[in-house]
């Protein structure tokens, strides 16, 4: 009896895939402006271009879940309590693990590179077809709707300062060689900010490295303390506070693989007229070892897990085959606001992470709250008037609530009335509506700009940000709005340096203006 | 034209990421990123060939560069995976004193919980593998814990757990299933089922092509079925890529098994070379199979006994009380072996080879109806036991 039968013998010490072709990066969805023989709704599922731009993994399966419902009808008076908040979440869960199971659309790619699309769910009912990459096709459903369908590379449509983001957040990954045995080193105990905290040399920037932390330039991580001490924003020569951002496009010049359809709501649903709301979100999923050597295996754990159980009974015998490994639906959903973490990846069943979603709002709300009232401006975010961002985290919602209420229930105002062009009564959206489910809720009665969908053209890192601003304050005799931080005007008053607003106000490549939308790749 | 096997490609991929870095990347000003990188490459290709020497080589680039890097809690984790394949259980121990870091992450604690195991703290390394696997759901802690079930005696507890390992892989991840398949193929080998073990390890060989590991496998399997040549000539071939010590002695017994004294001499000669070899270089990594070459091929219980105390030392389990157990028998002090093996026994591991021992002992030590009974046992668990056999 030797002892050479631990897991250490076969060499699994790191994992060598670094970027796989399982990482989901973006969901689109809008109205199409094409109203020809009926409404389409357009989605764009956005990954790794891994193996490469316009090649796809053959290992994985891509799933896009729609599932179309009424506009809710917000009752005249809410309870804006914790309970309250919990108790919406209970009833919305219903909707989605209830018997109402979403429809979807399935993706697989062969090895000649040939996809084979899945029509699953639907009320026409389902069908499949196979298609080529890197080519528009129209597809026809068996009951005579045509779907537009284009699988292949693309352009990366997302646009935004991410590096500065991560600065904001105090990503030590994004600057720092972290090792693998040093999770806990990743996101550092440091105040989220968007200005630059005074003393704070682990992540402030370095004017005689200024592309460090961009394009992977990376530093060794020091030996310590990975903490800051300080108590005021750092200022600059000029007497201005110093911006986490400086808006460029760390996006540009990237490919991505894309799924992108467009689809008849009529095919979506048996009742568009009532059915104005497309949620959707996309996961992706990888072929398990012992289905790609073509054995199925007894897997007696299912019986013995029951979440695995229920997992069991829910898919099919080919998703059995497969094992899921992201999800998208909101941007920020995972990076803002759930740290991250693998397990994590619920998509729309991020129910049970409720409670978390309020702790992390407060905890990011104790950043960057004080940074947004150091630039003149109002937020939502009760900080105690708190004059320098603030590294604080909740153990319990209770806790957390009372700071983060007003940044929960207020209604995110829209720049202008242009997102909703038949002028309905619509209400504005609310974050806590936002984030959970984490689905994009696509309302056909608006332009799909974000939160309404969302489309390429959108800048929801910026918009993310807006979260935090008080929408009842008001900047140049206008009430604020979710584009306010996108404003060159504020940025030419505010106290801050450089004066850009923190993320590109346009993508480097032009997006088209019909079908697939999402600009040819580089 | 004859495609390359997983293995090879493997091999080969390596092999460009080695060169692309090269040497280079451990000299000054140092690149932590690609120091790390390459060092963690010379681990990788070591550990993928099986071949000791370059593990070896790959330890000592890991220990140049350990005082070089600021943060060097990866580094302190390959090493205390190096020393725990060469069974330097105190050099595992200072890797985790000295890496804070390492200490507190889930890789140095299943690192601690493998100490545990190794020295015979069996109840709290089930509960770390247990904690680790709630946690992380990682399918080598799995596969851990499976492994110490097995030791246990719960060959289909074991099973299941492998099965759940398995379930965590992907198809990105076909070398790892490989060996899972084989644990499971072990398994069933212990249990006399062959056919299952059979179909296990074809199953890793179609899962990741040209591994020796799988081949090593294989050859015992055929051996155990008393298809002698083609596992001789299977054993060849992986003696051609990874030229192990325990794999020569096997050669040696298989041999010996099918009546061919003068070629089992040949190859145990040269195993038995190689671990003294190894042992006068101050490696500890053989001493285990020192004593079960003394105690088993040369019946030498004398030498058997010196080289299990000396294992003893390094890290008591019922592993290494069995072995030491084994050899005073041989030495004839049935006594004293008597009260090691009970020793092992109460550890709660189930094991035919070491039932069958037991009752060796208990014959010649005296014991009342204590023959019968692990006679029995060892039958229960593996009816096909006596045979041809690998002691893993």
């Amino acid at each position: 009896m030797a002892d050479h039968n631990d897991p250490n013998a076969v060499n699994s010490i790191f994992s060598d895939i670094d970027v796989s072709a399982a990482d989901l990066y973006d969901l689109f969805g809008f109205p199409s402006d094409d109203k020809d023989g009926g409404e389409k709704v357009v989605i764009a599922l956005t990954f790794a271009s891994i193996p490469q731009a316009g090649v796809f993994d053959t290992d994985m399966l891509y799933r896009i879940l729609i599932s179309p419902d009424p506009r809710v009808v917000r009752p005249s008076q809410e309870d804006h309590s914790l309970k309250g908040l919990l108790r919406y979440f209970d009833a919305v869960k219903e909707r989605y693990l209830g018997p109402s199971k979403a429809a979807e659309i399935r993706v697989t790619v062969d090895q000649s590179q040939r996809a084979t699309v899945k029509f699953i769910g639907f009320p026409g009912g389902g069908f499949q077809t196979q298609i080529p990459l890197n080519q528009s096709h129209q597809v026809s459903s068996p009951d005579g709707h045509r779907i537009k369908a284009y699988l292949g590379g693309r352009d990366d449509a997302f646009f935004n300062d991410l590096t500065g983001f991560f600065r904001s957040i105090n990503y030590a990954p994004q600057f720092y060689h972290v090792p693998h045995t040093m999770a806990s080193a990743r996101e550092l105990e440091i105040p989220k900010t968007l200005l630059q905290l005074e003393g704070n040399h682990l992540f402030n920037r370095d004017p005689n490295d200024p592309e460090w932390g961009y394009h992977g330039k990376k530093r060794d991580l020091p030996p310590g303390p990975l903490t800051w001490s300080g108590d005021r924003f750092m200022k600059n020569e000029n007497g201005k506070y110093v911006f986490v951002y400086d808006g460029r496009d760390c996006q540009a010049g990237i490919n991505i693989n894309a799924i992108i359809l467009e689809i008849p709501l009529a095919f979506l649903t048996k009742n568009p007229e009532r059915d104005r709301i497309v949620n959707c979100w996309g996961e992706s999923w990888v072929l398990k070892a012992a289905d790609k050597v073509e054995t199925i295996p007894d897997h007696p754990f299912w019986l013995e897990n029951p979440l695995s159980l229920l997992d069991a009974f829910r898919l099919d015998d080919e998703l059995k085959k497969y094992k899921l490994v992201d999800t998208d639906g909101q941007p920020f959903a995972d990076a803002g606001l759930s740290e991250r973490e693998d397990n994590r990846q619920l998509g729309a069943n991020n129910f049970f992470l409720a409670p978390t979603f309020v702790k992390r709002l407060a905890h990011l709300g104790w950043g960057f709250g004080p940074s947004i009232t150091a630039m003149g401006l109002q937020t939502t975010f009760d900080h105690d008037n708190s004059p320098v961002s603030v590294h604080r985290k909740y153990h319990t919602a209770v806790a957390a609530f009372p700071r983060a209420k007003k940044t929960l229930f207020q209604e995110l105002r829209m720049p202008d009335d242009s997102w909703n062009p038949k002028g309905l009564d619509i209400p504005l959206r609310r974050s806590f509506e936002i984030f959970v489910p984490n689905v994009c809720a696509i309302d056909m009665d608006t332009t799909g700009t974000w939160p309404y969908g969302r489309r390429p053209e959108d800048q929801v890192a910026t918009r993310f940000l807006s979260l935090f601003l008080d929408m009842e304050a008001e900047f140049n005799g206008r009430k604020y709005h979710i584009d306010l931080l996108a404003d060159p005007e504020l940025w030419a008053v505010a106290p801050v340096e450089p004066a850009t607003p923190p993320n590109p106000l346009k993508n480097d490549k032009e997006f088209l203006k019909e079908f697939p939308y999402l600009a040819e790749p580089w | 034209m004859q495609t390359q096997t997983d293995f090879e490609k493997e091999l080969a991929r390596l092999d460009e990421q080695l060169s692309g870095l090269g040497p280079a990347a451990l000299a000054e000003p140092l690149d932590t990123l690609k120091a790390t990188e390459y060092v963690y490459r010379l681990y990788q290709r070591a550990s993928l060939t099986g071949n000791m020497r370059q593990l070896e080589e790959a330890g000592a680039a890991i220990d140049g560069l350990l005082g070089r890097v600021p943060n060097p809690s990866d580094l302190y984790y390959l090493k205390a995976s190096l020393d725990f394949k060469f069974h330097r259980l105190p050099e595992v121990k200072r890797s985790l004193a000295d890496s804070p870091a390492l200490r507190e992450s889930p890789q140095g604690r299943t690192l601690a919980a493998d100490l545990d195991f190794q020295e015979g703290r069996y109840r709290e390394a089930r509960a770390a593998y247990e904690s680790l696997v709630r946690e992380q759901g990682g399918w080598d802690d799995i596969a851990r814990l499976a492994h110490l079930e097995f030791k246990m005696g719960d060959a289909d507890a074991a099973d299941r757990l492998y099965g759940e390992a398995e379930d965590e892989l992907t198809a990105k991840q076909m070398r790892h299933y490989a060996w899972v398949e084989l644990q499971r193929g072990v398994l069933d080998l212990k249990r006399g089922r062959r056919e299952e073990a059979r179909a296990h390890y074809e199953r890793a060989g179609r899962a990741y092509s040209g591994y020796w590991m799988v081949e090593e496998h294989t050859a015992e399997l055929l051996g155990a079925a008393g298809e002698y040549d083609a596992a001789a000539e299977l054993y060849h071939k992986v003696l051609a890529t990874a030229p192990r010590p325990e794999f020569m002695q096997a050669l040696g017994e298989l041999y010996d098994t099918a009546g061919d004294k003068g070629r089992a001499e040949e190859w145990y000669g040269r195993a038995l070379a190689a671990y003294l070899e190894s042992a006068g270089r101050g490696e500890v990594c053989y001493y285990h199979h020192l004593v079960d070459f003394y105690a088993d091929v040369r019946r030498d219980g004398a030498e058997a006994v010196r080289w299990a105390e000396k294992d003893l030392g390094l890290r008591e389990n019922f592993s290494t009380q069995s072995a030491l157990a084994w050899a005073l028998y041989r030495a004839g002090r049935f006594t004293e072996a008597r009260a090691w093996i009970e020793r092992a026994l109460s550890s709660g591991a189930r094991d035919s080879h070491l039932f069958s021992q037991a009752a060796a002992i208990y014959r010649r030590a005296g014991g009342n109806g204590e023959v019968e009974k692990f006679e029995r046992m060892a039958s229960e668990i593996n009816p096909h036991r006596g045979g041809f056999h690998v002691h893993r």
